[in-house]
């Protein structure tokens, strides 16, 4: 029986293990990876104390600094499948077949890339459609391609393929781009960039490997055609909290809904931290911030009991 | 000894990730940066069918992206 288990390992969970750590909780962490969806970022700027670091680096940070931890178990690489009560404690049943008990739980699994379910996505996964822009930009030297998503995320795919695309179309459900204005000022002034606004994809076309996309105009109703050899979705995140089942009150979007002074959920024992709450503001220095307070809380918590 | 080519990207984690399990392990690999090199590009897609990094090639047997698994099982670390 642990005190305190921890479910992630992006900043969150590893600021949530150390902090338990030092507190001299019985703890342990499970996690599939370490640092998070920053793990593909080429470079963090804004981790507070760091001037650059890449998310490559960021994640050896964060689990070196877990690892220089006395006294908390960590199990690696394994995933929660589900969280069951038990006798007032919880059950946590995970891939690798591991059943740990726990008093207390801190979910800090974050979220995931948001797909477009739209037919011809999953069949051309990685065959023209692509989710990681600074991975797999170079591979679409002299292709024609394609952005899904106007924020930050879909206007850095297209400075990402800047380089090697020599057409880039930009698509936009909204009425306007919403990533910062520095860098749609910057995507403005290129000629290779077209913009559809008011665009909705709604087929991804092709036959070994992606030909085109299929999009319709809200403002007109038209359904239109455009001939790409690449696909790069980039339209926001979905919260990895699928795993607790009905055990936690969640948002319309699957996010745990929290006390924002304590991250306790709504069922007693279960605390949340990072991307995978109701939080505003997603951030790696939220995450860890956050975390550190909810350990906080569960120590006091286990303290009274 | 089974020969083990990776195709990568310069930027790609999942690359990295790779090398360095390859590192660790004491095991000796061919990289291709598909980036910059043509041919080296071609022969990922026609090995993989597809065009994502990195593509791992064990001895001839294929790996798309990078699972840690999978790759002790193909080099019998485990």
């Amino acid at each position: 029986m642990y005190d305190f288990v921890i479910i992630g390992g992006g900043p969150a969970g590893v600021a949530a293990g150390v902090y338990a750590a030092r507190k001299k909780i019985k703890s342990a962490l499970i996690t599939d990876g370490f640092g998070g969806q920053s793990l593909v970022s080429a470079d963090i700027q804004n981790w507070i104390g760091t001037k650059s670091v890449s998310g490559f680096d960021f994640s050896k940070m964060l689990e070196d600094h877990l690892r220089a931890q006395e006294g908390i178990e960590i199990f690696y690489p394994d995933l929660v499948e589900r969280v069951d009560k038990a006798d007032g404690n919880f059950q946590i049943s995970t891939r690798e077949g591991k059943i740990l008990e726990a008093k207390t739980i801190l979910v800090a699994t974050g979220s995931r890339r948001r797909k477009l379910n739209v037919p011809g996505e999953k069949e051309f996964d990685g065959k023209g459609v692509a989710y990681c822009s600074i991975c797999d930009a170079p591979i679409f030297k002299n292709k024609v391609t394609a952005v899904v998503g106007g924020g930050n995320a879909g206007l850095e795919a297209v400075r990402d393929l800047l380089a090697y695309s020599p057409k880039i179309y930009l698509l936009q459900r909204g009425q306007a781009l919403k990533g910062d204005p520095l860098t749609q000022e910057m995507i403005a002034k290129e000629a290779k960039v077209t913009v559809f606004l008011n665009a909705i994809t709604t087929e991804i076309i092709g036959d070994k490997f992606v030909t085109g996309l299929r999009y319709k105009d809200v403002k007109t109703g038209e359904e239109k055609e455009l001939k790409v050899d690449g696909v790069f979705v980039e339209i926001g995140s979905v919260p990895n909290t699928e795993f607790l089942g009905g055990l936690v009150e969640k948002n319309e979007w699957g996010e745990i809904i929290i006390d924002h002074k304590t991250q306790r959920a709504s069922q007693e024992g279960i605390w949340a931290a990072g991307d995978a709450t109701d939080v505003l503001y997603k951030q790696n220095n939220i995450s860890a911030g956050d975390a550190v307070k909810a350990v906080l809380n569960i120590y006091d918590y286990l303290n009274k009991q | 000894m089974k020969s083990i080519k990776i195709y990568s990207t310069p930027a790609c984690v999942y690359c990295k990730m790779a090398k360095d399990f390859f590192k660790k392990n004491n095991i000796q690999y061919e990289e291709y940066n598909v980036a910059e090199d043509e041919k080296a590009r071609e022969e990922m897609v026609e090995k993989s069918h597809q065009l994502g990094v990195p593509v791992i090639d064990i001895g001839g047997e294929i790996f798309v992206g990078f699972n840690r698994a999978d790759l002790e099982k193909a080099l019998e670390l485990k």
